[in-house]
Order: C-alpha cells, then sequence, then structure tokens
C-alpha cells in the first residue's frame, strides 16, 4: 500500500507545505511509498513534488491518497474521481469576505472552497481536521467518519543558531513584539499595529513591532498597513517580508512578546513555536486559537486596543507573571510532538484500511 | 455576574492558566490607564481616534468597468432602436368617419366660398405638398446621419470613459508602486544596516 497527498498549493515555508513534507518524511521513515501532488509549487520544492495531473499513473484502489482541503481549486475534482481511498485533511478556509476589498480572485476561491467541501460530503472514507474547531465544522457539514490530526509541530529546526547579522542588527536593547504569519486581511495586522503605537507612545518607548511575513498578492492591503503607519507617525513598525527559514528562527529569538490579533485561524502554528521558545503570547481568541493555546498564554476575550497594550507592557515588566504565562505555556507544548502526529495519522490509516501489513508494521515501530 | 451578563467593557480582557490572577491585572491595567489620562499624556481623542481608525485601501482597478453603456443608456438593450415615422399620419378610426361627415354635409358652401380662389389655393395646396415631399426626402436621407451620429456620440462617451478609467488605473498603479518603492527602500535601509553589521564582524573578526 501506498500513501500520496494532494494540495493545491505548496509554498515555501507555508504551514499546509510543511505539514504534507513532515507527514511524507514520517511514512517513508516508516518503509511506507508516500508522494506529494499539487497544483502549484514553488521552484525550489521542483525536485520533491509532483504535478497531481501525472496522478494516474500512481492511482490504484488499494492507495490511500490525503488531500489536504483548504481552497477552492481544479484539484479537488480530479481528487473526487480517484479509485483510490480517499482521506481529507481540512486546514480550514478562511471565509471570503475578509478578501473582497483587496483580493477578488482569492476571495472567489475561498468561497468556492466552501461550495466544494459541501460537495465531498459523503465522498471521502476519512475527513480529519487538524484541529478540534476544524472537526467540529466538518461534522456539522455532515462529514462521517471524522477525527484529528494535530499539525505536524517539528521544533528541531529551532535548534539551529541564529543569523548573527539579524543578531547585530535587532538585538539593541529594543523591545521587540513580533508577529509572524501572511500579511493578510483576516490576520487583522492594523489591529497589531495599533495595539504596538499604543504601547509604544505610552509604556514603552523603546520598542519596535517585526511583522515577519509573505505580503506578496497583497500589496494593496499591504499599501493600506503602510498608510495607517504614516498617519500614526511611528517608525517603529517594520515589516520584513517572506524571509528564509533560518532568519524566522532569529526574529523568533529576537522576540520579547508574541501579538497575534487574527480574526481567523483554522491553527496558527507561531503560537505552538512561541511556546517552544519561551516566548510570551498575547493571542485573540479567534477560530482554533483557544484549542491551540490549551489555556497557555495570554487568551483575548475581546479587543481593546489600549488595554491589551497595557496587558502587554504588564507581562513585559512583570518578571514574576511572565514567568507564570512562560510556564503555562510550557505545560501546553509538552503535548505537541511530531511523533505523535505521526502515531495518531497511522491509527487513522490503520482504521481506515483494515489490517495492512506496511501499516501495522509502521504503527509497530512507532510505538 | 457571568461574563455573558455583562458589557464588553466589564467582561474580563483575557483569560490565563488559573495560577494567574486575571482580576489583580485588570485593576492594575485599569489604574495605569487612568493614571496617563489623568495626568493629560493620554486623551480620549486620541484614543478613540486610533481605534476608530479605518484601513484605506486602493480600489482594485478589476472593479472598475470598461463600458458604461448601461449606466448612460439604461434600458437599451431592451428596446432597440427604432426609425422615426416621417409620414403625415391621418386621423383615422372614429375621428375620420365623423369628420368625413361633416366635411360631405358642409362641401357645397365650401365651394362656393372658395371659387373666387380656387385656383390659387389649388396652386398653393400643390407647391405645398411638393415642398413637403422635398423636405421629407431631405430627412429621410438625414435619418442615417442622425443615427450615425448618435453612435459616435455613444463611442465620444465611451472613449471618455475609458480614458477617466485608465487614469485612474494609472494613479492606483502609481500609489501600489509608492508602496513597493517603501518596501525597497525599507529593505535598502535593512541591507545598508546588514552590510554594516558584517563589516564590523568582519573587522572584530581580522
Amino acid at each position: 500500500m501506498k500513501v500520496h497527498q494532494f494540495l493545491t498549493s505548496y509554498s515555501y515555508g507555508d504551514a499546509i507545505g510543511n505539514e504534507a513534507l513532515e507527514i511524507r518524511n514520517y511514512l517513508r521513515d516508516r518503509g511506507i511509498e508516500s508522494e506529494i501532488f499539487s497544483l502549484f509549487y514553488h521552484p525550489r520544492y521542483a525536485g520533491q513534488i509532483i504535478n497531481y495531473k501525472e496522478y494516474a499513473k500512481y492511482s490504484a484502489a488499494e492507495n490511500v491518497v490525503i488531500f489536504h482541503f483548504s481552497i477552492g481549486s481544479p484539484v479537488t475534482k480530479t481528487f473526487l474521481r480517484l479509485p483510490d481511498r480517499k482521506v481529507m485533511i481540512y486546514h480550514n478556509i478562511t471565509p471570503h469576505h475578509f478578501f473582497l476589498d483587496y483580493h477578488r480572485v482569492l476571495a472567489k476561491d475561498c468561497f468556492k472552497g466552501r461550495v466544494e467541501l459541501k460537495n465531498l460530503v459523503g465522498k471521502v472514507d476519512l475527513a480529519l481536521g487538524d484541529s478540534r474547531y476544524n472537526e467540529s465544522e466538518l461534522r456539522e457539514l455532515g462529514f462521517a467518519p471524522t477525527g484529528v490530526l494535530p499539525l505536524v509541530m517539528d521544533f528541531t529546526k529551532f535548534s539551529r543558531p541564529m543569523v548573527p547579522v539579524i543578531k547585530d542588527i535587532f538585538a539593541d536593547g529594543r523591545t521587540n513584539i513580533l508577529y509572524v504569519g501572511r500579511i493578510i486581511p483576516n490576520k487583522r495586522i492594523e489591529d497589531v499595529i495599533r495595539v504596538f503605537h499604543f504601547y509604544q507612545r505610552h509604556f514603552n518607548a523603546n520598542s519596535r513591532l517585526l511583522l515577519v511575513g509573505e505580503y506578496r498578492g497583497f500589496e494593496r492591503y499591504l499599501s493600506a498597513l503602510q498608510k495607517m503607519v504614516a498617519r500614526l507617525e511611528n517608525p517603529h513598525v517594520h515589516f520584513t517580508g517572506h524571509v528564509p527559514e533560518d532568519e524566522l528562527i532569529s526574529y523568533f529569538r529576537l522576540a520579547h512578546l508574541y501579538l497575534h490579533m487574527s480574526e481567523h485561524e483554522g491553527f496558527c502554528a507561531p503560537v505552538p513555536e512561541s511556546f517552544h521558545l519561551d516566548i510570551p503570547v498575547v493571542a485573540f481568541a479567534a477560530g482554533a486559537v483557544p484549542e491551540t493555546m490549551q489555556g497557555g498564554g495570554l487568551l483575548l476575550q475581546r479587543k481593546s486596543l489600549l488595554e491589551t497594550a497595557a496587558l502587554c507592557d504588564r507581562v513585559l515588566r512583570d518578571k514574576s507573571l511572565r514567568e507564570q504565562v512562560l510556564e503555562s505555556q510550557r505545560r501546553v507544548i509538552r503535548g505537541y510532538h511530531r511523533d505523535r502526529t505521526g502515531r495518531i495519522l497511522i491509527r487513522h490509516l490503520q482504521d481506515l484500511t483494515g489490517n495492512d501489513e506496511a501499516l501495522n508494521a509502521a504503527g509497530d515501530s512507532s510505538s | 455576574m457571568t461574563d455573558e451578563a455583562k458589557t464588553p467593557q466589564e467582561a474580563s480582557l483575557f483569560t490565563a492558566a488559573e495560577d494567574i490572577d486575571v482580576r489583580e491585572i485588570m485593576a492594575d491595567i485599569q489604574r495605569r490607564i487612568q493614571e496617563k489620562k489623568a495626568s493629560g499624556v493620554l486623551r480620549q481623542v486620541e484614543i478613540d481616534e486610533i481605534e476608530e481608525m479605518e484601513l484605506q485601501p486602493l480600489p482594485d482597478f478589476l472593479e472598475i468597468p470598461n463600458v458604461y453603456e448601461n449606466h448612460l443608456y439604461p434600458g437599451q438593450d431592451e428596446k432597440p432602436f427604432e426609425p422615426f415615422h416621417l409620414e403625415p399620419e391621418l386621423e383615422g378610426g372614429a375621428a375620420k368617419k365623423v369628420l368625413g361627415v361633416f366635411r360631405r354635409l358642409l362641401m357645397p358652401i365650401m365651394r362656393f366660398m372658395l371659387r373666387p380662389f380656387r385656383t390659387d389655393l389649388q396652386n398653393l395646396v400643390v407647391e405645398l405638398h411638393n415642398t413637403n415631399r422635398q423636405d421629407l426626402h431631405h430627412l429621410k436621407s438625414l435619418v442615417p446621419v442622425v443615427q450615425q451620429s448618435k453612435e459616435y456620440v455613444k463611442l465620444l462617451h465611451n472613449t471618455i470613459n475609458n480614458m477617466i478609467v485608465e487614469a485612474s488605473k494609472l494613479k492606483i498603479e502609481e500609489e501600489l508602486l509608492k508602496t513597493k518603492i517603501k518596501v525597497l527602500e525599507d529593505k535598502a535601509a535593512f541591507l545598508e544596516e546588514r552590510q554594516r553589521a558584517v563589516e564590523k564582524k568582519l573587522h572584530d573578526g581580522s
């Protein structure tokens, strides 16, 4: 038996892409043949990712195909027509209204994605959500059976040393407040900026905001954010754009606080990453964020920008509070392990395929 | 009082691990904000202005229609152009019959009264008829010209509209380019800092 994966887009540094890669490596390590098929992929992965149209050569009824579903695309139609056993991992679809003012094509794809998701009901053998929040959406739509496959979190990458130059530039005594993620409207970067502005103006002048993430395709949103920064007359907001992994790790290591004000999240990978790196997290409770934080960090229940700025200041000033927050995060992070997700995946596949020898062997080796 | 029963201002701002005293932190936050307000460092106007500040995104030029005929000539598609009727329309139906009866009754008197001028009037009517026929012919020849002119006016409107659309697109493009320049400026500044840091490292190492 072979387990292959389908994706719409495999972007460099993208959480879904990383998840697919981790699953493939995990399965290959256990002797199960596995490939990734995608519609779009970063040229960097040209040798590793195969065009989804070539899947016909690999397709077989005894295979399992895992489809990472997060947006509407022609891949869904191809996936539905396969004779293979079908597993869907639902990473959630951002509600299209967030993109209406900024990206008509993406708004359309997100809308189409919700329609396609409804069409998948009853046509997949197993529907998995990468959080309970996503699984509950699947159940509400009528998918059965469903399950949860937590996002594979590989923290080993954080053992790499910092990029010395980044350290020299940003480790200058200023308090670094960090946001990591794409610069897109549902992340409400404007709220992050405004909270930081209050913090920088009224609580700690010696601070800066680092907004680390890709903005390509959302230049009009970036432009609106820059206009806002100009109106606020705050020169301490830095948009880094997309950065390589070693630089991203450096930004994490330089951060004194992680601030997340997003209004829609299917999982929110930077939160457990911050937990792992002992960075206190202040995040707004939207989508799957409360579930991802599991009681760790500080979870905002409502948006009050000035109060949030004061809260950030308190966490950064009060050592004992900071230690309490970090301890709560450490308790949570112990539950996130790459092997744990792999074992859950193998268990789901065993349930789906019955007594498959390759899976049983893989299950034995991982237990 | 449960959080659901509280107003948004009263509900706790955040939740945290059990060992963290949320109430004490909230009280501290409120106290500090009040202190700043009392000292005049923080004004309510400023808070409101920033909290209510909205993003001003550039319009998407894909949303600007290139053709606006439907707005300028509404209902044009449903009701296509009909040619003008230049033939004189005579009364018809019941009116024609009634008038015919009167005309027949009065005809002997009219003939008697008009007898001295009959020839002149006949010539005049023939002349008027000929003139009208010529005018009618001339007007008919003008119909295609008027229709063509109408199409030219439409084309002109569309051309002006397209020029405005293109100018707007160029303006948006210019704004986006400005953003890109700003990003490049930031990157250049960052690279300069990076260069200095690398030079410093090299200098320290040698």
